[in-house]
């Protein structure tokens, strides 16, 4: 992700966590955060389990978010946006706020609230974006949702039909004592059973609402959802069956070549070991055996990174 | 009427996670909680979430995906660090040749810790690690702690009390880690990679270190060290045993394939060979590190006749109690210390002596004395070395670092300074880490000048700054290295001009006559003195007792002169017989471990 994708994808986090923007630029944001927000982003589980046991009004943090630091401070040194509370603080702000930072660890928020504007930078790879990312997907793993249908084609007295499908986002995990990964998205209609690949990029072209519209009929389910799944399991294990396996054939070498190793050295030792420390030696033994799998084996995980019932036009 | 879809999708519940094969060596494992989730949210028709946030977390994830086996992911995520060429595909190694069990064997001063950091921030970017378990020396802790947080974004913690264990990236002194209740919480995790710094320490089999450590459950694991090889070849099998068990064969495969004796080793290439399969050892070009210069200037001093009154004053009063005490040295250590304050400032000696008015018994005649002293110090108005630094400061009109041994000077200094407009803050080691920062952070900003009193102490960096005033010299040589190398070290980019101020006539005179002339310490090599240091104090005791020793014993100063100008010559004889000893013992082995892969590194700074 680049700046622009960063700030792109903040803004609609704002946005659809509700939260208040006060003052932005295509470098920062300058936010009232939504209860919501708040509770992913700040680390105050202490306040918000108050907030909770006694029903107490919640009061949120502002924060700035800088999504490019260098035009941020640029503009700020040109004396453009940043009045306010999100000025940029003073390099003697800076200071003590670094010395701050360094002896409380990485704890912003609850100390200072009432002081300033906590700033944070939000690059990529940075610890409050991973924050934003990790809300995102705690609040974005199961959707129900339904086509709009389109204004023009829709008779009064009509009813459109509808598919539900179970769409899936997949994470597929290639890993020994190296890793790599791909996502795969696929949707199976649940009145048909037939599949179809790159699922999410069709989504993002239909407009989706929450709310089951006016004059629709959903077809029946023919397919439950766990029939539909093992649909999805058995073309993931079709598909990945073909793919080149030499990474697991290398690694299957580097893990018998490691073993033989080891016990190369052990099995003398045990042999020649005196009973009474035999069981320790083969123990250890074991451990490094068992060290050496978990290290290199190779293996493909298959998991979900969110999933959902999505009730399309047509029955497919 | 539309209510009835949900009905439809009752099912009963799938099991959490199924393993096939999908490859004559490889397992497939699909995780099924995801369906489990959706079923019952199906079946009580919520909640559902937000159709937004549902398109961000896919986002997010295919920012975050890790596409090949064999990329160095995790520098996209670290914008602001730019880690050396050498260190870079040192990782690499680590990672694509080694599969993360390596010993990293830089010699000093080329970044071990930025490399060991780049390989665990790789394996955390692809999620192959989670739990990482990092030992270090004691006073490292803290240091490594902050490396990694800064550096690395990585949220390490610094163990401190028994629950610290649970995080997922903790750093702990080994020592506290082999000790009960630690020692058993350890033993019963697994760490998805274990990094141990200073590894030479674990260098001998039958120390509790070692089998604390052969003991924990590991999959990666980077020992750190500049020196694999201090004395015998076992070292090296040993520390090469806890990393991989039987890489160089078993004990007697060892013996018999590598080992003539145990300094000297045979079949250098096969060695090397097998060597160059778990370790990796950048070394500083042929240059040496091009390090930038020391440029040593001794400013001798004349104190004012009511300084050098005092300090003629306090060193008959020295000697009279040493003789009262028919030669006991350890009582009379403090009194030395009586003497070296003088040359530093009246309030450093005024603050010792009515601590020693206090404590000694109201009806000693030596109270009197003390007393005498008190009256003595009043009759000084200026201090001849703060005058000298003031013309020192204005003259280099540049940042420096003042070191003094006492706060009192320290104390005095700043107020000096404040008085003639200069912007001075103090460092100290009482202060705790967060003061430090800030006092680091206001040097860097504001002030012209850091008045120390302590160079030790972990993670102070002050290349931006090039030159230091040694106000007073510590006795022991070692803490004077200390003190130059927080400046003088990687990164510096400019000469380093050190002072050192030296009344003439005092005890100070002898000392930065030792250490400068004798030991010529301020141009040793780095690491060199440490050695020397070493075996001159197992045979001898410190150097700064025999210091001591040689004040209060001397009659008079041509006596004293004699005396230091021997232990000068004793500690010559370490130094020549170190620096001959090297080539004869372990020339062999170490040119095996010169040869092991590595770069050459020409360090420019």
């Amino acid at each position: 992700m680049n700046e622009k994708q960063v700030h792109k994808f903040v803004q609609r986090y704002l946005e659809t966590t509700d939260c208040r923007i006060i003052e932005k630029s295509p470098a920062h944001f300058h936010v009232k955060l939504s209860p919501r927000a708040d509770r992913d982003l700040t680390n105050r589980p202490f306040y918000w389990s108050f907030v909770d046991r006694t029903g107490a009004d919640p009061e949120t943090m502002s924060m700035l978010l800088v999504t490019d630091k260098q035009k941020y401070e640029t503009s700020i040194n040109n004396g453009g946006s940043g009045n306010g509370a999100a000025a940029a603080p003073s390099s003697q702000d800076e200071a003590a706020n670094a010395a701050l930072g360094r002896s409380l660890g990485y704890v912003h928020g609850t100390l200072h609230t009432s002081m300033r504007v906590p700033r944070e930078e939000l690059h990529y790879g940075s610890r409050k974006l991973e924050q934003l990312f990790e809300s995102a997907k705690g609040g974005g793993s199961y959707v129900c949702l339904f086509q709009e249908p389109d204004k023009r084609g829709i008779h009064p007295h009509q009813s459109t039909a509808y598919t539900a499908w179970l769409g899936v986002n997949l994470k597929i995990e290639f890993a020994c004592d190296q890793k790599r990964e791909e996502i795969y998205s696929i949707g199976v209609s649940l009145a048909t059973g037939q599949h179809i690949e790159q699922f999410h990029d069709r989504l993002l072209e239909l407009r989706l609402t929450p709310r089951l519209p006016p004059n629709v009929h959903i077809a029946k389910n023919a397919v439950s959802l766990h029939k539909a799944a093992a649909m999805i399991e058995q073309t993931m294990e079709r598909r990945l069956k073909s793919y080149d396996f030499n990474w697991a054939v290398s690694a299957a070498v580097r893990l018998q070549d490691e073993l033989n190793t080891i016990e190369h050295y052990y099995d003398p030792l045990i042999q020649s070991a005196e009973e009474e420390h035999r069981a320790a030696i083969q123990e250890q033994y074991e451990r490094r055996r068992n060290e050496i799998r978990w290290q290199y084996e190779p293996r493909v995980a298959v998991s979900a990174i969110n999933c959902g019932i999505f009730h399309l036009q047509g029955i497919r | 009427m539309h209510s009835t879809t949900n009905n439809t999708f009752k099912g009963e519940m799938p099991p959490a996670a199924v393993s096939r094969k999908l490859h004559a060596n490889a397992d497939i494992q699909f995780d099924r909680s995801w369906l489990h989730n959706l079923q019952e949210r199906a079946d009580r028709n919520g909640p559902w979430d937000d159709w937004t946030m549902y398109q961000l977390a896919i986002e997010a994830e295919q920012s975050k995906l890790i596409s090949s086996f064999d990329d160095l992911q995790c520098m996209r995520s670290l914008p602001a660090f730019e880690p050396m060429q050498h260190q870079i595909s040192t990782a690499r190694r680590v990672l694509h040749e080694m599969s993360g069990r390596a010993i990293l064997a830089d010699e000093v001063g080329l970044g071990k810790t930025i490399e060991a950091g780049l390989v665990l921030k790789e394996y955390m970017v692809r999620g192959l690690v989670r739990r990482a378990l990092i030992l270090v020396p004691a006073s490292l802790v803290l240091q490594w702690v902050r490396e990694l947080n800064q550096k690395f974004g990585i949220s390490a913690i610094a163990q401190k009390k028994e629950h610290t264990w649970q995080y997922d990236v903790v750093v702990a002194s080994i020592d506290t880690a082999k000790r009960d209740p630690h020692r058993d919480i350890l033993l019963g995790q697994d760490y998805d990679i274990l990094i141990i710094d200073e590894a030479h320490k674990l260098k001998n089999k039958k120390t509790t270190n070692y089998q604390f450590v052969n003991q924990l459950r590991k999959k990666y694991c980077l020992l750190l060290t500049a020196t694999p090889v201090q004395n015998n070849m076992d070292e090296l099998y040993n520390l090469i045993t806890l990393l991989k068990p039987g890489q160089l064969g078993g004990q007697s495969d060892f013996a018999a394939n590598f080992v003539v004796d145990k300094r000297i080793p045979k079949n250098e290439d096969q060695l090397q060979q097998a060597l160059s399969t778990v370790m990796i050892r950048n070394r500083r070009g042929d240059g040496g590190i091009q390090f930038t210069k020391r440029i040593v200037r001794n400013i001798e001093l004349s104190l004012s006749p009511e300084e050098q009154a005092l300090y003629d004053a306090v060193t008959s009063f020295v000697r009279e109690r040493y003789d009262e005490s028919g030669g006991d040295l350890s009582s009379m250590l403090s009194l030395v210390t009586l003497q070296r304050e003088v040359c530093s400032s009246r309030d450093a000696v005024f603050l010792t002596l009515v601590n020693m008015f206090k404590k000694t018994s109201e009806d000693s005649p030596v109270r009197a004395k003390i007393w005498q002293l008190v009256e003595v110090i009043k009759g000084i108005q200026a201090n001849t070395k703060a005058e000298k630094t003031m013309s020192l400061i204005n003259e280099m009109n540049d940042k420096v670092i003042i070191f003094t041994e006492y706060r009192a000077t320290q104390e005095y200094l700043l107020q000096y300074l404040r008085s003639q407009q200069i912007v001075a803050v103090p460092y100290r080691g009482g202060m705790n880490r967060g003061k430090k920062d800030w006092m680091m952070d206001l040097f860097r900003g504001r002030a012209q000048v850091l008045i120390a009193t302590e160079a030790g102490g972990e993670g102070i960096n002050l290349q931006f700054c090039h030159n230091i005033i040694n106000f007073d010299l510590p006795w022991n040589p070692m803490r004077v290295e200390q003190r130059i190398g927080r400046v003088h070290r990687l990164g510096q980019t400019n000469d380093v001009h050190i002072y050192n101020l030296c009344t003439l006539g005092t005890i100070e005179e002898h000392i930065v006559g030792l250490l400068h002339e004798k030991i010529n310490l301020f141009e040793l090599v780095i690491g060199e003195l440490d050695h020397i240091l070493e075996r001159f104090e197992k045979k001898d005791g410190s150097i700064e007792q025999k210091l001591a020793k040689a004040m209060l014993e001397a009659g008079n100063t041509s006596d004293l002169r004699k005396r230091i100008d021997d232990l000068g010559n004793s500690i010559s004889r370490v130094k020549e017989e170190v620096e001959a000893e090297e080539p004869l013992d372990a020339s062999a082995i170490h040119a095996v471990m010169n040869s092991i892969a590595g770069q050459s590194v020409e360090v420019r700074p």
